[in-house]
Protein backbone atom coordinates (compact mmCIF):
# COMPACT_ATOMS: atom_id res chain seq x y z
CA UNK A 1 0.00 0.00 0.00
CA UNK A 2 1.15 3.12 -1.05
CA UNK A 3 2.58 6.19 1.65
CA UNK A 4 -0.24 8.90 1.48
CA UNK A 5 1.61 11.88 0.94
CA UNK A 6 2.92 14.23 3.95
CA UNK A 7 2.12 17.06 2.68
CA UNK A 8 -0.61 18.58 0.33
CA UNK A 9 2.34 20.20 -1.78
CA UNK A 10 3.40 17.16 -3.90
CA UNK A 11 5.74 19.47 -5.80
CA UNK A 12 7.34 23.30 -6.23
CA UNK A 13 9.96 24.61 -8.44
CA UNK A 14 11.40 27.92 -7.64
CA UNK A 15 13.16 30.18 -10.53
CA UNK A 16 13.74 26.86 -12.56
CA UNK A 17 15.90 27.27 -15.54
CA UNK A 18 15.66 24.26 -17.91
CA UNK A 19 18.55 22.72 -19.42
CA UNK A 20 17.85 21.41 -23.37
CA UNK A 21 18.03 17.34 -22.99
CA UNK A 22 20.44 17.23 -25.80
CA UNK A 23 23.08 20.17 -24.81
CA UNK A 24 22.99 21.07 -21.08
CA UNK A 25 24.83 24.26 -21.93
CA UNK A 26 21.59 25.36 -23.67
CA UNK A 27 18.66 26.87 -21.57
CA UNK A 28 15.32 25.57 -23.47
CA UNK A 29 13.21 27.15 -20.30
CA UNK A 30 13.95 29.25 -17.89
CA UNK A 31 12.14 31.28 -14.86
CA UNK A 32 9.56 28.36 -13.81
CA UNK A 33 7.79 28.99 -10.35
CA UNK A 34 5.06 26.30 -9.94
CA UNK A 35 3.34 24.64 -7.14
CA UNK A 36 1.72 21.20 -8.36
CA UNK A 37 -0.79 19.69 -4.91
CA UNK A 38 -1.47 16.32 -4.53
CA UNK A 39 -4.30 15.09 -6.25
CA UNK A 40 -3.65 17.49 -9.00
CA UNK A 41 -3.92 16.98 -12.84
CA UNK A 42 -1.11 19.07 -14.61
CA UNK A 43 -1.06 19.46 -18.00
CA UNK A 44 2.26 21.37 -19.75
CA UNK A 45 1.46 21.68 -23.21
CA UNK A 46 3.61 23.31 -25.78
CA UNK A 47 5.06 22.51 -29.16
CA UNK A 48 7.82 20.07 -29.93
CA UNK A 49 11.09 21.17 -28.65
CA UNK A 50 9.76 23.35 -26.83
CA UNK A 51 11.14 21.80 -23.25
CA UNK A 52 8.76 19.72 -22.45
CA UNK A 53 10.40 16.64 -22.21
CA UNK A 54 13.79 18.26 -20.61
CA UNK A 55 11.17 19.47 -17.49
CA UNK A 56 9.80 15.89 -16.29
CA UNK A 57 13.55 15.03 -16.98
CA UNK A 58 14.96 17.94 -14.67
CA UNK A 59 11.83 17.22 -12.02
CA UNK A 60 12.94 13.47 -12.53
CA UNK A 61 16.77 14.44 -11.38
CA UNK A 62 18.04 12.94 -14.53
CA UNK A 63 19.37 16.39 -16.07
CA UNK A 64 20.30 18.44 -13.48
CA UNK A 65 18.70 21.85 -13.08
CA UNK A 66 20.31 24.67 -15.00
CA UNK A 67 19.15 27.32 -12.66
CA UNK A 68 17.12 26.75 -8.97
CA UNK A 69 15.72 24.49 -7.47
CA UNK A 70 13.09 21.48 -7.30
CA UNK A 71 11.24 20.07 -4.13
CA UNK A 72 9.71 16.77 -4.62
CA UNK A 73 7.22 16.08 -1.51
CA UNK A 74 8.86 18.90 0.34
CA UNK A 75 12.65 17.74 -0.88
CA UNK A 76 14.97 18.92 -3.03
CA UNK A 77 15.56 16.63 -5.82
CA UNK A 78 18.07 18.40 -7.63
CA UNK A 79 20.90 18.01 -4.87
CA UNK A 80 23.82 17.26 -6.21
CA UNK A 81 25.26 13.94 -5.84
CA UNK A 82 23.07 10.71 -5.02
CA UNK A 83 24.28 9.51 -1.94
CA UNK A 84 22.23 12.47 0.11
CA UNK A 85 20.25 10.87 2.35
CA UNK A 86 16.62 9.95 1.00
CA UNK A 87 17.38 11.22 -2.02
CA UNK A 88 16.81 8.37 -3.96
CA UNK A 89 13.74 7.64 -1.67
CA UNK A 90 12.23 10.47 -2.81
CA UNK A 91 13.05 10.04 -6.00
CA UNK A 92 11.33 6.89 -5.97
CA UNK A 93 7.97 8.50 -4.77
CA UNK A 94 7.77 10.07 -8.50
CA UNK A 95 7.22 7.74 -11.80
CA UNK A 96 8.41 8.81 -14.75
CA UNK A 97 6.60 7.62 -18.17
CA UNK A 98 8.74 8.84 -21.43
CA UNK A 99 7.02 9.76 -24.46
CA UNK A 100 6.53 7.52 -27.82
CA UNK A 101 7.20 3.81 -26.53
CA UNK A 102 8.44 4.46 -23.16
CA UNK A 103 12.23 3.63 -23.56
CA UNK A 104 11.02 -0.36 -22.49
CA UNK A 105 13.62 -2.13 -22.04
CA UNK A 106 14.49 -4.19 -25.40
CA UNK A 107 16.54 -7.44 -24.13
CA UNK A 108 13.92 -7.72 -21.64
CA UNK A 109 9.99 -9.46 -21.89
CA UNK A 110 7.06 -6.95 -21.45
CA UNK A 111 6.87 -8.94 -18.21
CA UNK A 112 10.57 -8.72 -17.16
CA UNK A 113 10.37 -5.15 -18.44
CA UNK A 114 7.20 -4.80 -15.50
CA UNK A 115 8.44 -6.78 -12.53
CA UNK A 116 12.30 -5.70 -12.84
CA UNK A 117 12.23 -2.25 -10.47
CA UNK A 118 9.76 -3.96 -8.22
CA UNK A 119 11.99 -7.46 -7.82
CA UNK A 120 15.09 -4.40 -8.25
CA UNK A 121 13.79 -2.36 -4.75
CA UNK A 122 11.90 -5.16 -2.90
CA UNK A 123 14.63 -7.75 -3.20
CA UNK A 124 11.98 -10.44 -4.07
CA UNK A 125 12.23 -12.76 -7.21
CA UNK A 126 10.40 -13.07 -10.72
CA UNK A 127 7.71 -15.62 -9.47
CA UNK A 128 6.74 -13.51 -6.31
CA UNK A 129 6.74 -10.50 -8.08
CA UNK A 130 4.16 -11.54 -10.71
CA UNK A 131 1.69 -13.43 -7.63
CA UNK A 132 2.06 -9.63 -6.36
CA UNK A 133 1.44 -7.48 -9.03
CA UNK A 134 -0.63 -9.53 -11.16
CA UNK A 135 -4.22 -7.42 -10.45
CA UNK A 136 -2.38 -4.81 -11.88
CA UNK A 137 -1.11 -6.17 -14.31
CA UNK A 138 -4.42 -7.57 -15.45
CA UNK A 139 -5.99 -3.88 -14.91
CA UNK A 140 -3.63 -2.55 -17.14
CA UNK A 141 -4.94 -5.34 -19.58
CA UNK A 142 -1.44 -6.84 -20.36
CA UNK A 143 -1.46 -10.22 -19.60
CA UNK A 144 -1.96 -11.26 -22.39
CA UNK A 145 1.41 -10.03 -23.96
CA UNK A 146 3.57 -10.48 -20.81
CA UNK A 147 6.10 -13.02 -22.68
CA UNK A 148 6.60 -10.69 -25.90
CA UNK A 149 9.18 -9.27 -26.65
CA UNK A 150 8.88 -4.83 -26.82
CA UNK A 151 10.05 -4.54 -30.21
CA UNK A 152 7.05 -6.80 -31.63
CA UNK A 153 4.68 -4.46 -29.47
CA UNK A 154 2.61 -1.03 -31.19
CA UNK A 155 3.54 2.23 -29.55
CA UNK A 156 0.59 2.48 -28.13
CA UNK A 157 0.84 -0.90 -26.46
CA UNK A 158 4.56 -0.23 -25.24
CA UNK A 159 3.71 2.83 -23.98
CA UNK A 160 1.26 1.46 -21.20
CA UNK A 161 3.92 -1.24 -20.49
CA UNK A 162 6.02 1.52 -19.84
CA UNK A 163 3.20 3.17 -17.22
CA UNK A 164 3.01 -0.57 -15.64
CA UNK A 165 6.28 -0.61 -15.07
CA UNK A 166 6.65 2.86 -13.42
CA UNK A 167 3.02 1.82 -11.42
CA UNK A 168 4.47 -0.90 -10.13
CA UNK A 169 6.81 1.25 -7.40
CA UNK A 170 3.49 2.93 -6.27
CA UNK A 171 4.86 6.53 -7.21
CA UNK A 172 2.65 9.43 -5.33
CA UNK A 173 3.88 11.24 -8.44
CA UNK A 174 3.26 10.11 -11.75
CA UNK A 175 4.99 12.01 -14.80
CA UNK A 176 3.43 11.39 -18.26
CA UNK A 177 5.52 12.84 -21.18
CA UNK A 178 3.05 13.21 -23.79
CA UNK A 179 1.03 10.25 -23.14
CA UNK A 180 -2.11 10.60 -25.35
CA UNK A 181 0.25 11.39 -28.16
CA UNK A 182 -0.50 9.21 -31.42
CA UNK A 183 -3.26 7.01 -29.70
CA UNK A 184 -6.26 5.44 -31.62
CA UNK A 185 -9.36 5.58 -30.67
CA UNK A 186 -9.38 2.43 -28.18
CA UNK A 187 -6.06 3.21 -26.37
CA UNK A 188 -7.10 6.99 -26.31
CA UNK A 189 -10.33 5.91 -24.19
CA UNK A 190 -8.42 3.41 -21.71
CA UNK A 191 -6.09 6.63 -21.05
CA UNK A 192 -8.41 8.79 -20.00
CA UNK A 193 -10.28 6.52 -17.98
CA UNK A 194 -6.96 5.53 -16.21
CA UNK A 195 -6.10 9.23 -15.83
CA UNK A 196 -9.78 9.68 -14.10
CA UNK A 197 -9.48 6.64 -12.05
CA UNK A 198 -5.95 7.65 -10.99
CA UNK A 199 -7.04 10.68 -10.01
CA UNK A 200 -10.20 9.46 -7.82
CA UNK A 201 -7.88 6.91 -6.50
CA UNK A 202 -7.88 3.36 -7.38
CA UNK A 203 -7.65 0.30 -5.13
CA UNK A 204 -5.24 -1.41 -7.82
CA UNK A 205 -3.22 1.82 -8.14
CA UNK A 206 -2.67 1.64 -3.79
CA UNK A 207 -5.88 3.56 -2.90
CA UNK A 208 -4.49 6.89 -2.97
CA UNK A 209 -5.10 9.75 -5.42
CA UNK A 210 -2.44 10.14 -7.69
CA UNK A 211 -0.76 13.51 -8.50
CA UNK A 212 -0.01 13.61 -12.20
CA UNK A 213 1.43 15.81 -14.69
CA UNK A 214 1.80 15.18 -18.20
CA UNK A 215 3.06 16.47 -20.83
CA UNK A 216 0.91 17.10 -24.31
CA UNK A 217 1.47 18.74 -27.79
CA UNK A 218 -2.32 19.04 -28.27
CA UNK A 219 -4.96 20.17 -25.40
CA UNK A 220 -8.58 18.44 -26.47
CA UNK A 221 -7.94 15.28 -24.95
CA UNK A 222 -7.55 16.36 -21.73
CA UNK A 223 -11.09 18.21 -21.89
CA UNK A 224 -13.35 16.45 -19.96
CA UNK A 225 -10.87 15.71 -17.20
CA UNK A 226 -10.60 19.46 -15.26
CA UNK A 227 -6.70 19.97 -15.49
CA UNK A 228 -4.80 23.07 -14.83
CA UNK A 229 -2.51 24.24 -17.86
CA UNK A 230 0.82 25.67 -18.35
CA UNK A 231 2.31 26.66 -21.42
CA UNK A 232 5.16 26.43 -22.47
CA UNK A 233 6.96 28.28 -25.63
CA UNK A 234 9.87 30.50 -26.50
CA UNK A 235 11.58 29.08 -23.67
CA UNK A 236 8.88 30.69 -21.22
CA UNK A 237 6.58 29.52 -18.80
CA UNK A 238 2.69 30.24 -18.60
CA UNK A 239 0.27 29.30 -15.80
CA UNK A 240 -3.19 29.00 -17.10
CA UNK A 241 -6.23 28.40 -14.80
CA UNK A 242 -8.64 26.39 -16.73
CA UNK A 243 -8.97 24.93 -20.67
CA UNK A 244 -10.89 28.40 -21.79
CA UNK A 245 -7.66 29.97 -20.84
CA UNK A 246 -5.90 28.17 -23.22
CA UNK A 247 -8.35 28.36 -25.61
CA UNK A 248 -8.05 32.18 -25.22
CA UNK A 249 -4.17 32.03 -25.58
CA UNK A 250 -4.31 30.01 -28.47
CA UNK A 251 -4.68 32.56 -30.93
CA UNK A 252 -1.01 34.02 -29.53
CA UNK A 253 2.13 32.79 -31.62
CA UNK A 254 3.36 29.53 -30.35
CA UNK A 255 0.22 28.41 -28.89
CA UNK A 256 -1.88 28.68 -31.96
CA UNK A 257 -1.62 24.52 -32.51
CA UNK A 258 -1.69 22.93 -29.14
CA UNK A 259 -5.99 23.15 -29.96
CA UNK A 260 -5.83 21.65 -33.84
CA UNK A 261 -7.42 18.39 -34.16
CA UNK A 262 -4.46 15.89 -34.17
CA UNK A 263 -3.81 14.36 -37.54
CA UNK B 1 19.02 25.41 -59.56
CA UNK B 2 21.61 22.61 -58.44
CA UNK B 3 22.90 23.43 -55.19
CA UNK B 4 26.65 23.41 -55.01
CA UNK B 5 28.03 20.95 -52.76
CA UNK B 6 30.12 22.05 -50.01
CA UNK B 7 33.23 21.94 -50.31
CA UNK B 8 35.28 18.82 -48.17
CA UNK B 9 36.93 19.05 -45.24
CA UNK B 10 40.39 18.29 -45.63
CA UNK B 11 41.27 15.74 -42.88
CA UNK B 12 45.05 16.29 -43.47
CA UNK B 13 45.13 19.91 -42.99
CA UNK B 14 45.01 19.87 -39.58
CA UNK B 15 48.75 18.93 -38.60
CA UNK B 16 49.73 21.43 -41.17
CA UNK B 17 47.85 24.59 -39.79
CA UNK B 18 49.16 23.63 -36.28
CA UNK B 19 52.64 23.77 -36.57
CA UNK B 20 53.02 19.40 -36.57
CA UNK B 21 51.18 19.82 -33.08
CA UNK B 22 48.41 17.26 -33.96
CA UNK B 23 50.33 14.51 -32.32
CA UNK B 24 50.48 16.30 -29.28
CA UNK B 25 46.80 16.90 -28.73
CA UNK B 26 46.22 13.39 -30.36
CA UNK B 27 48.15 12.20 -27.41
CA UNK B 28 46.54 14.01 -24.66
CA UNK B 29 43.17 13.29 -26.07
CA UNK B 30 44.15 9.60 -25.58
CA UNK B 31 45.76 10.78 -22.05
CA UNK B 32 41.94 11.92 -21.11
CA UNK B 33 40.05 8.81 -22.36
CA UNK B 34 42.90 7.10 -19.99
CA UNK B 35 41.93 8.60 -16.69
CA UNK B 36 37.69 8.86 -18.13
CA UNK B 37 38.37 4.87 -18.36
CA UNK B 38 39.94 4.85 -15.11
CA UNK B 39 37.43 6.91 -13.11
CA UNK B 40 34.86 4.46 -14.62
CA UNK B 41 36.87 1.45 -13.48
CA UNK B 42 37.76 2.92 -9.95
CA UNK B 43 33.56 3.70 -9.41
CA UNK B 44 32.38 0.02 -10.86
CA UNK B 45 34.74 -1.12 -8.01
CA UNK B 46 33.26 1.20 -5.41
CA UNK B 47 29.87 0.33 -6.51
CA UNK B 48 30.44 -3.21 -6.55
CA UNK B 49 32.24 -3.26 -3.17
CA UNK B 50 29.62 -0.98 -1.61
CA UNK B 51 26.49 -2.79 -3.03
CA UNK B 52 27.78 -6.67 -3.40
CA UNK B 53 24.60 -7.96 -0.94
CA UNK B 54 21.93 -5.94 -2.19
CA UNK B 55 18.99 -6.86 -4.81
CA UNK B 56 20.57 -10.08 -4.49
CA UNK B 57 17.29 -11.57 -6.09
CA UNK B 58 17.79 -9.60 -9.03
CA UNK B 59 21.65 -9.68 -9.30
CA UNK B 60 22.08 -13.04 -8.55
CA UNK B 61 20.52 -14.30 -11.75
CA UNK B 62 22.40 -11.07 -13.73
CA UNK B 63 25.84 -12.10 -13.26
CA UNK B 64 25.28 -15.85 -13.78
CA UNK B 65 23.46 -15.32 -16.97
CA UNK B 66 26.58 -13.19 -17.99
CA UNK B 67 28.59 -15.98 -16.98
CA UNK B 68 26.70 -18.34 -19.11
CA UNK B 69 26.88 -16.09 -21.96
CA UNK B 70 30.44 -15.46 -21.76
CA UNK B 71 31.37 -18.46 -20.72
CA UNK B 72 29.67 -21.25 -20.77
CA UNK B 73 28.07 -21.19 -24.49
CA UNK B 74 31.52 -20.37 -25.67
CA UNK B 75 32.46 -24.15 -24.57
CA UNK B 76 31.95 -25.58 -27.37
CA UNK B 77 34.37 -23.66 -29.91
CA UNK B 78 37.08 -23.35 -27.18
CA UNK B 79 37.10 -27.44 -27.13
CA UNK B 80 37.12 -27.11 -30.89
CA UNK B 81 40.12 -24.59 -30.66
CA UNK B 82 41.57 -26.42 -27.60
CA UNK B 83 41.68 -29.55 -30.07
CA UNK B 84 42.99 -27.83 -33.23
CA UNK B 85 45.63 -25.63 -30.32
CA UNK B 86 46.89 -29.25 -29.19
CA UNK B 87 47.36 -30.74 -32.14
CA UNK B 88 49.08 -28.07 -34.21
CA UNK B 89 51.21 -26.44 -31.07
CA UNK B 90 51.13 -28.50 -28.57
CA UNK B 91 51.82 -31.70 -30.16
CA UNK B 92 54.22 -30.87 -32.85
CA UNK B 93 56.07 -28.67 -30.54
CA UNK B 94 56.55 -32.35 -28.03
CA UNK B 95 57.39 -34.21 -31.15
CA UNK B 96 59.89 -32.17 -32.71
CA UNK B 97 61.81 -31.27 -29.25
CA UNK B 98 61.86 -34.87 -28.85
CA UNK B 99 63.12 -35.40 -32.21
CA UNK B 100 65.90 -32.84 -31.56
CA UNK B 101 66.76 -34.49 -27.83
CA UNK B 102 65.95 -31.00 -26.54
CA UNK B 103 62.66 -33.13 -24.85
CA UNK B 104 63.94 -32.40 -21.38
CA UNK B 105 63.07 -28.59 -22.04
CA UNK B 106 59.48 -29.60 -22.92
CA UNK B 107 58.04 -28.30 -19.77
CA UNK B 108 59.98 -25.21 -19.77
CA UNK B 109 58.61 -24.16 -23.25
CA UNK B 110 55.24 -25.50 -23.01
CA UNK B 111 54.36 -23.61 -19.56
CA UNK B 112 56.48 -20.41 -20.54
CA UNK B 113 54.75 -19.80 -24.19
CA UNK B 114 51.69 -21.52 -24.01
CA UNK B 115 50.55 -21.81 -20.30
CA UNK B 116 51.42 -18.32 -19.24
CA UNK B 117 51.23 -16.02 -23.07
CA UNK B 118 49.08 -18.27 -25.25
CA UNK B 119 46.28 -18.90 -23.25
CA UNK B 120 45.42 -15.97 -22.06
CA UNK B 121 45.34 -14.25 -24.85
CA UNK B 122 43.57 -16.75 -27.04
CA UNK B 123 40.57 -17.02 -24.62
CA UNK B 124 40.68 -13.22 -23.98
CA UNK B 125 40.24 -12.59 -27.63
CA UNK B 126 37.66 -15.28 -28.38
CA UNK B 127 35.36 -13.97 -25.15
CA UNK B 128 35.63 -10.23 -27.04
CA UNK B 129 35.23 -11.37 -30.04
CA UNK B 130 32.18 -13.49 -29.71
CA UNK B 131 30.66 -12.11 -26.87
CA UNK B 132 32.14 -8.45 -25.83
CA UNK B 133 31.67 -6.51 -29.42
CA UNK B 134 27.95 -7.83 -29.20
CA UNK B 135 28.04 -6.71 -25.84
CA UNK B 136 28.93 -2.99 -26.85
CA UNK B 137 26.12 -3.27 -29.47
CA UNK B 138 23.84 -4.05 -27.06
CA UNK B 139 24.65 -1.29 -24.15
CA UNK B 140 25.12 0.96 -27.04
CA UNK B 141 21.72 0.97 -28.51
CA UNK B 142 20.15 0.60 -24.74
CA UNK B 143 22.18 4.04 -24.52
CA UNK B 144 21.54 5.41 -27.90
CA UNK B 145 17.52 4.48 -27.28
CA UNK B 146 17.40 6.19 -23.81
CA UNK B 147 16.64 3.08 -21.67
CA UNK B 148 20.17 3.99 -19.61
CA UNK B 149 17.70 7.46 -18.44
CA UNK B 150 15.04 4.76 -17.91
CA UNK B 151 16.90 2.34 -15.74
CA UNK B 152 17.56 5.59 -13.56
CA UNK B 153 14.21 7.41 -13.77
CA UNK B 154 13.06 3.45 -12.07
CA UNK B 155 16.13 4.02 -9.60
CA UNK B 156 18.09 1.56 -10.87
CA UNK B 157 21.68 2.08 -10.73
CA UNK B 158 23.10 1.56 -14.25
CA UNK B 159 26.42 0.34 -13.01
CA UNK B 160 25.34 -1.67 -10.16
CA UNK B 161 22.58 -3.33 -12.85
CA UNK B 162 24.66 -3.46 -15.88
CA UNK B 163 28.01 -2.96 -15.35
CA UNK B 164 29.19 -5.26 -12.62
CA UNK B 165 27.51 -8.08 -13.10
CA UNK B 166 29.14 -7.37 -17.35
CA UNK B 167 32.93 -7.28 -15.20
CA UNK B 168 32.62 -10.41 -12.85
CA UNK B 169 30.68 -12.52 -15.92
CA UNK B 170 34.10 -11.40 -18.58
CA UNK B 171 36.09 -12.03 -15.64
CA UNK B 172 35.14 -15.37 -14.55
CA UNK B 173 34.46 -16.36 -17.89
CA UNK B 174 37.93 -15.88 -19.50
CA UNK B 175 39.78 -17.46 -16.19
CA UNK B 176 37.63 -20.31 -16.64
CA UNK B 177 37.74 -21.10 -20.38
CA UNK B 178 41.83 -20.35 -20.06
CA UNK B 179 41.80 -23.54 -17.65
CA UNK B 180 39.53 -25.40 -19.84
CA UNK B 181 41.42 -24.78 -22.97
CA UNK B 182 44.47 -25.85 -21.13
CA UNK B 183 43.30 -29.21 -20.34
CA UNK B 184 42.19 -29.99 -23.45
CA UNK B 185 45.05 -28.60 -25.82
CA UNK B 186 47.39 -30.64 -23.24
CA UNK B 187 45.36 -33.50 -24.06
CA UNK B 188 45.00 -33.64 -27.58
CA UNK B 189 48.36 -31.89 -27.76
CA UNK B 190 49.53 -35.45 -26.11
CA UNK B 191 47.72 -37.76 -27.91
CA UNK B 192 49.18 -36.11 -31.08
CA UNK B 193 52.71 -36.37 -30.11
CA UNK B 194 52.04 -39.90 -28.82
CA UNK B 195 51.22 -41.21 -32.40
CA UNK B 196 54.11 -39.58 -33.65
CA UNK B 197 56.16 -41.57 -31.29
CA UNK B 198 56.53 -39.90 -27.70
CA UNK B 199 57.36 -42.58 -25.19
CA UNK B 200 56.26 -40.44 -21.98
CA UNK B 201 53.54 -41.90 -20.52
CA UNK B 202 50.14 -39.27 -19.95
CA UNK B 203 51.74 -38.89 -15.98
CA UNK B 204 55.24 -38.29 -17.10
CA UNK B 205 54.31 -35.52 -19.52
CA UNK B 206 52.09 -34.02 -17.17
CA UNK B 207 54.42 -34.33 -14.65
CA UNK B 208 57.24 -32.77 -16.80
CA UNK B 209 54.77 -29.70 -17.69
CA UNK B 210 53.93 -29.55 -13.54
CA UNK B 211 57.39 -29.26 -12.50
CA UNK B 212 58.43 -26.64 -15.33
CA UNK B 213 55.95 -24.38 -13.26
CA UNK B 214 56.96 -22.36 -10.01
CA UNK B 215 55.33 -21.91 -7.04
CA UNK B 216 54.19 -18.32 -8.07
CA UNK B 217 52.99 -19.16 -11.25
CA UNK B 218 49.46 -20.54 -10.41
CA UNK B 219 48.52 -16.83 -8.72
CA UNK B 220 49.52 -15.11 -11.35
CA UNK B 221 48.58 -16.66 -13.84
CA UNK B 222 44.92 -16.71 -12.13
CA UNK B 223 45.28 -12.86 -11.32
CA UNK B 224 46.28 -11.99 -15.42
CA UNK B 225 43.24 -14.00 -17.04
CA UNK B 226 41.07 -12.55 -14.59
CA UNK B 227 42.80 -8.91 -15.39
CA UNK B 228 42.07 -9.91 -19.24
CA UNK B 229 38.72 -10.54 -18.44
CA UNK B 230 37.65 -7.89 -16.29
CA UNK B 231 39.51 -5.02 -18.62
CA UNK B 232 37.35 -6.29 -21.40
CA UNK B 233 34.30 -6.12 -19.54
CA UNK B 234 35.11 -2.67 -18.50
CA UNK B 235 36.34 -1.32 -21.86
CA UNK B 236 32.85 -2.72 -22.99
CA UNK B 237 30.51 -0.99 -20.56
CA UNK B 238 33.07 2.44 -20.97
CA UNK B 239 32.30 2.51 -24.70
CA UNK B 240 28.76 1.43 -24.52
CA UNK B 241 27.40 3.67 -21.51
CA UNK B 242 29.78 6.04 -20.33
CA UNK B 243 29.01 8.94 -22.48
CA UNK B 244 25.69 10.21 -25.00
CA UNK B 245 25.58 7.98 -28.09
CA UNK B 246 23.62 7.99 -31.17
CA UNK B 247 23.05 5.01 -32.82
CA UNK B 248 25.54 5.72 -35.65
CA UNK B 249 27.71 5.92 -33.01
CA UNK B 250 27.01 2.44 -32.08
CA UNK B 251 29.15 0.96 -34.74
CA UNK B 252 32.44 2.69 -34.25
CA UNK B 253 32.21 2.20 -30.33
CA UNK B 254 32.62 -1.50 -30.88
CA UNK B 255 35.62 -1.12 -33.31
CA UNK B 256 36.82 1.36 -30.74
CA UNK B 257 36.44 -1.16 -28.09
CA UNK B 258 38.20 -4.24 -29.73
CA UNK B 259 41.37 -1.97 -30.93
CA UNK B 260 41.53 -0.80 -26.67
CA UNK B 261 40.83 -4.26 -25.77
CA UNK B 262 43.81 -5.74 -27.62
CA UNK B 263 46.07 -2.95 -26.53
CA UNK B 264 44.88 -2.86 -22.61
CA UNK B 265 45.39 -6.98 -22.85
CA UNK B 266 48.79 -6.60 -24.13
CA UNK B 267 50.05 -3.48 -21.78
CA UNK B 268 48.98 -6.14 -18.89
CA UNK B 269 50.84 -9.03 -21.08
CA UNK B 270 54.17 -6.97 -20.88
CA UNK B 271 53.75 -5.91 -17.13
CA UNK B 272 53.54 -9.56 -15.90
CA UNK B 273 56.24 -10.35 -18.53
CA UNK B 274 58.58 -8.05 -16.61
CA UNK B 275 56.80 -9.61 -13.17
CA UNK B 276 58.06 -12.87 -14.02
CA UNK B 277 61.58 -11.74 -15.22
CA UNK B 278 62.02 -9.93 -11.89
CA UNK B 279 60.77 -13.07 -9.71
Amino acid sequence: MRTPPSTTVALETRSLGIASSTSLDRISLQAVDWSVDTGELWVVAGAQGAGKTALLETLAGLIPAAAGEVRVFGRRVDASGDDAPGLQETRRRLGLVFDGGGRLFSALSVAENILLPWCYHQNRSHAEALGELEPLIRHLQLESILSRKPTSLSRSWSRRVALARSLVLEPDLLLLDNPLAGLDAVHLRWWRGFLAEALAGHPVLGGEPLTIVATADAVRPYVGLDPRFALVASGHWRILTDIEAVLAATGEEGFRDLTEPRP
Amino acid sequence: MEATPPPLKNTGSKEDSDGGLGWLEALLGEWRSLTRLGAFILITLATAARRHRDNSEVMRPQVLGEIHRCGVRLLPIISFLGVILGVVFVGQTVSLMEQFGAGNFTGTFIVTVFLREMVPMIAGLLVLARVGTASVVELGTARALGEVEALEALGIDPIHYLVVPRVIGFAVAVVSLSAYLILISLGSGYLFAYARGLKASPIEFFTQIAGAMSALDFPLWVLKTLLFGALTGWVICYQGLARAMTLEEVGPATTRTVAVCVVGCLMIDALFITVYLLL
